[in-house]
Order: structure tokens, then C-alpha cells, then sequence
């Protein structure tokens, strides 16, 4: 994936920009949400009229919290907000409200699974460590146009979480498995949807390069606004290999701000805002410090999912699964909990559920509705189970039948295909079609032993009582044959064992 | 610089073109602004002062979406506009 050499070390962080799931703004009552006419969402506060004060949203502080939670963050008592100052066009009050001292998430991390050597092997574990998350707003969006640009302050004001990582990150491929692990965390938790075609997920990384051993970080660059889990990870690759190069050839890297042209594939030097990293911070008069309950903090504490590699670990080892079915599941916590309903009607066989959602149900969903953008665009997107027309005891009724030898793996794909264009119970689809399997054992028997009666088997038998056990399948072919499909393989088996021994 | 500022950097940050005499009277002004900080910090005050500041979560807003101004109220406020968006000078940071 990298082409690293091994002298070489990328050390990498990443600052996550993520809008918070509310209705409103983060410090105005304006609503928000994507594809709206330019400054259709816009109040007095948003563009900072004369007069006007910010409040607090408490939606968008909850969210914050519940992040923290979920990353195992510390959640101090206190938080404040400090203004940014800064002159353009982006940012109607020449100041962004943001959290520079006090943040309302401090350390915390995530747990990243990085490929395996194949997609059915798990790759390894690692924990990259939040440095802290803080809670701004976000600015408006330029256009440009000719020798002027345009100015929409819809997405201004918008909640906007900061996640800030410790610079924990070793190579591209670990992060992209970070802002997969993240994206899962947010949305599982409903503290954001991360939709990347409205821009609602978006990182600046840092990445700078060491010879391997040494201690001292080399000198960093900061590529801003990616938009992408592809364009951080070809950003990683393209500034780890400009660097090395750089260095190599006995340059030294400038500590600079860069942008990301996705369509080249290349990076390039931001031109430098005069003094912009000159932010006179101060703390904002407008809004006070904020006490954090810790009733809020339990309160909240409660609606923490399962972390996504629990989970995984828990179906994998109590439940038996295997690791692909297990990973696919995971990574979307209504179909997670979904294939938990259905193991619940039928305990016995989690994983024949798990291959019967993992992949022809996934299959079907996806086909039968067109799925959304995510950040993650190599990723599947989130099926809609609200209009699934199979519920989950129902699933558990088809697995349930064909682990009782009613019905054939074979006719459960076809019983299944019914389900999901009727809603119809798969016993009732099983009935109707004719398919329930011949387990009446007095006329089996008889079919079993004419069968082995039959010369043209003679040799097929003498194999098997040789010792050869596959041999007793030749035999299974001519029963099914004669019983049009419908006998219970299981009890021919254990026919064939019985008259054969 | 001797009072712990750049009046010239300041000015350039804060868009503001100086005469030398405004630059005198505005570095003697922030000195004294400065100095009164200075004052603040060396007072022996009680620790726990930040509490007249501090609010608890009774003070936070709902996410209640309240009404907006509108495209043609906020173009209108602003010194030029086109199509509904807000009209300035090319700013640009893209590949050049």
C-alpha cells in the first residue's frame, strides 16, 4: 500500500472536523441542513448583528459529551469558549467561537483493526489516543467567481466538533482505519451522520517523517480539508514520499499549510494568509464557562453503544462467528442489532443467521434502495432496515427450518428470496411452494434400500465399508433423485449409515 | 516592542493603516491598557473568582430551530450581493 522505505518513519495526527446531529445552531436558533438556497439559514446571531448574544446549544454540548464517552474521554467539569480572530469573508463576526484552553473532551482513544492478510482474517489492533475534542462553529462556504468571490453563511455557525488525535498514527493504512473506526463510533452513537457528499466530515493532517529510531519528530506539514478517507490516505502517501525525497536530497521541510487536489492526486502550498496563525485568542465575554453536571455525564453515559470491536469480539467468541460475518455486521449498529433479535428467536445457529443477513440480506437491501454517500466511499453504505420486509424472528424461522431438515440450504435461498419479496413467514412460503422435505422415515427407508440394492452402486458401497467415508455419497445422488429433492439429507445419512453398517 | 507589543504588527492584524502620530498615541494608550492588566494580575484575589462567570446547564438553549432572516434580508445588509449570496473581493487559496 506504502511505499515506506524501512529507515523511514511517517509519524501522523489528524484534527476531525465533525458536524453535530441537532436541528438548530450551535449558538443560534437558526435550523440547519444540507442543500438549502444560499443564506436561507441564516439569523442575527449567525452573521453577529449589533445586539445580539450567542447561547449555547445544549443538543450539540450533549453530543460533544457523548463522544467523549464513547472514546473514554474525561469529560472536565468546566468548559469555555475563546474567540479566533481572523479577517475573511468565511466568518461573518471576524472571530470564530471555538475552545482553546477549556475543551469539553480531553484524551480519550480509539480502537483501529487494520487489514488482515485476507478479508476473512482479522488484521491487527491498535489504540490511537485523542489529545482532546472541542466544540466551535462552523464557517461559511466561498465560491468563486470571476474577480469576485460569493459568501453563503448557511454552513456557518453550524456544531462542529474538533476531534484532536496525539500524533499516534505510523502509516496510511492506519489512518484510514482510525476514520473508519471513528466514523462507525459517531454514527453509532448519534453524535454525527458523517455524510461526505455534504461535506459533513472533514480533517486536516499533519504528517511529518523521522529516520527510524530516531526520537525527535521531524518537521510537520499540515494538509487542511480533506473530504475524503481516500484523500487522507493519498495525502499520507504523497507528503510521506515528498518529504523523504526532500530530505534526502539534504532539503529541509518547511513547516507550512497545504492543499489537496484530489483530481491530480497531488498536494500543493496553501499561499500563505499573512499572519494567520496570529489568532489573538481571548476568551469569549459572551459566554460564560460552563458547568458540566456529572448527572449529565452518567445520564449520557447510558446511551453509549456497545464499541463496535466489543461487539466483535463477543460475536466471534461467544457466538461462534465467523470473522468476516462478525466484521460486516459490526460496522452498522441497526443491522447489528437486528441479527441480535433474530439470534434471540433461534439461539442455536448464530451463525446461519449471520450468513443469511451478512450476505443475502445485505445483497437485497442494498438492491432495493439506493444508498446514500458516507465519508467513507470504499466502505458499504448503511442499509435502511426500517422498509425491510423480513423481521428478524422471521429470519430466525427460516434458519430455524432448514436446521431442523424441513427444508434444504438450497431451498432456504429460495424460501429466503419469497421473504424478502412478500414479508410472507418462511413455513408459510414453505408449505405453499410444496417444499417441505420428505422426513417420513418409512418411505425413505424403502427408497434408501432399494437404492442400495441397486448394482450400479455395488462398487460405491464396497469403497465405503472399506473405509473409505465419501463414498457413501455416490449413493445420496439417486435417492434425492427418486424423492425429487424433497428427502431430508440428514436422514439419509444416517439411513444409508444405518443399513450399510 | 519595549512595552511588550508590536504596534505596527498589531495594526496590521487588526486592518488598520497608522499615521505616526496615531501610532504614538495608540502604543502610549495600550501601554497604559496593559499596564492596567498588569495591576489586575498582581492583586491578591480569592481563586475561585472565574465562579461569577461560571453558569450550569439551566442556561443552555434548546435545539429548538427558530426563524431565520431570509436570502433577501441578509443580501439586503450587505454591501453587494449577487444571486442571493453576499458579494467580496476574490479570495483565494486554491491551486495557483
Amino acid at each position: 500500500m506504502s511505499n515506506v522505505p524501512s529507515d523511514w518513519e511517517v509519524v501522523i495526527g489528524l484534527e476531525v472536523h465533525v458536524q453535530l446531529r441537532t436541528r438548530a445552531k450551535v449558538f443560534a436558533s437558526s435550523p440547519w441542513g444540507f442543500g438549502k438556497e444560499p443564506n436561507e439559514q441564516v439569523d442575527p446571531v449567525v452573521l453577529g448583528l449589533p445586539g445580539t448574544l450567542p447561547v449555547v446549544n445544549r443538543e450539540a454540548v450533549e453530543k460533544a459529551i457523548l463522544f467523549g464517552l464513547v472514546v473514554g474521554a474525561e469529560i472536565p467539569e468546566r468548559c469555555a469558549w475563546d474567540r479566533k480572530n481572523y479577517f475573511y469573508p468565511d466568518n461573518p463576526k471576524n472571530y470564530q467561537l471555538t475552545q482553546k484552553d477549556f475543551p469539553v473532551v480531553v484524551g480519550g482513544q480509539v480502537e483501529i483493526e487494520l487489514p488482515g492478510a485476507s478479508r476473512n482474517v482479522m488484521g491487527e489492533h491498535k489504540f490511537i489516543r485523542i489529545h482532546h475534542a472541542h466544540l466551535e462553529e462552523d464557517v461559511g462556504k466561498l465560491s468563486h467567481a470571476g474577480s469576485g468571490s460569493l459568501v453563503d453563511y448557511n454552513r456557518a455557525g453550524v456544531p462542529l466538533l474538533e476531534i484532536v488525535t496525539e500524533p499516534d498514527l505510523r502509516s496510511s493504512a492506519e489512518a484510514e482505519a482510525f476514520l473508519r473506526s471513528l466514523v462507525a463510533m459517531l454514527t453509532q452513537a448519534g453524535v454525527a451522520d458523517c455524510d461526505m457528499e455534504k461535506g459533513q466530515l472533514r480533517c486536516d493532517c499533519n504528517v511529518s517523517v523521522r529516520r527510524r529510531g530516531a526520537e525527535k519528530l521531524g518537521t510537520r506539514t499540515e494538509t487542511k480539508n480533506l473530504n475524503s478517507i481516500s484523500s487522507v490516505r493519498d495525502t499520507v502517501i504523497y507528503e510521506t514520499a515528498r518529504q523523504i525525497r526532500e530530505l534526502e536530497a539534504g532539503r529541509a521541510i518547511t513547516q507550512e499549510t497545504r492543499g489537496w487536489n484530489a483530481e491530480l492526486a497531488r498536494g500543493y502550498v496553501l499561499r500563505d494568509k499573512e499572519d494567520a496563525h496570529d489568532y489573538r485568542y481571548f476568551p469569549d465575554p459572551d459566554i460564560p464557562t460552563l458547568k458540566i453536571s456529572r448527572e449529565t455525564v452518567a445520564r449520557l453515559a447510558k446511551q453509549v453503544p456497545e464499541n463496535l470491536y466489543d461487539r466483535q469480539r463477543r460475536y466471534v467468541e461467544k457466538l461462534g462467528l465467523p470473522y468476516t460475518a462478525a466484521s460486516v455486521l459490526v460496522n452498522d449498529r441497526a443491522l447489528a442489532e437486528w441479527f441480535e433479535a433474530a439470534v434471540a428467536a433461534h439461539p442455536a445457529n448464530p451463525s446461519g443467521i449471520a450468513n443469511l443477513v451478512a450476505n443475502d440480506l445485505l445483497r437485497d437491501l442494498a438492491a432495493s434502495a439506493g444508498a446514500a454517500g458516507a465519508f467513507d466511499e470504499a466502505a458499504p453504505a448503511p442499509v435502511s432496515l426500517a422498509s425491510c420486509p423480513i423481521k428478524p424472528a422471521q429470519l430466525a424461522g427460516l434458519v430455524k427450518l432448514t436446521d431442523d431438515g424441513v427444508i434444504s440450504k438450497q431451498q432456504a435461498k429460495e424460501v429466503f428470496a419469497e421473504m424478502f419479496k412478500t414479508g410472507r413467514d418462511a413455513a408459510a412460503i414453505v408449505d405453499a411452494k410444496g417444499l417441505r422435505q420428505n422426513s417420513d422415515t418409512g418411505e425413505l427407508e424403502k427408497i434408501v434400500q432399494e437404492v442400495i440394492a441397486d448394482p450400479a452402486v455395488a462398487k460405491s458401497i464396497a469403497e465405503y465399508r472399506a473405509g473409505n467415508e465419501k463414498a457413501i455419497n455416490a449413493l445420496k445422488g439417486p435417492i434425492m433423485k427418486r424423492t425429487q429433492g424433497k428427502a431430508n439429507p440428514v436422514l439419509i445419512d444416517q439411513l444409508l449409515r444405518k443399513f450399510l453398517a | 516592542m519595549a512595552e511588550g507589543f508590536d504596534i505596527d504588527h498589531l495594526a496590521k492584524l487588526a486592518r488598520l493603516s497608522l499615521t505616526a502620530e496615531e501610532k504614538a498615541l495608540y502604543s502610549s494608550q495600550l501601554s497604559q491598557i496593559l499596564g492596567h492588566f498588569q495591576a489586575l494580575a498582581d492583586a491578591d484575589l480569592p481563586a475561585t473568582i472565574d465562579d461569577a462567570r461560571v453558569v450550569d446547564e439551566a442556561a443552555l438553549r434548546s435545539d429548538e430551530p427558530g426563524p431565520v432572516l431570509g436570502a433577501a434580508a441578509v443580501t439586503r445588509i450587505a454591501p453587494a450581493s449577487r444571486d442571493g449570496q453576499i458579494s467580496v473581493p476574490r479570495v483565494v487559496d486554491d491551486e495557483s
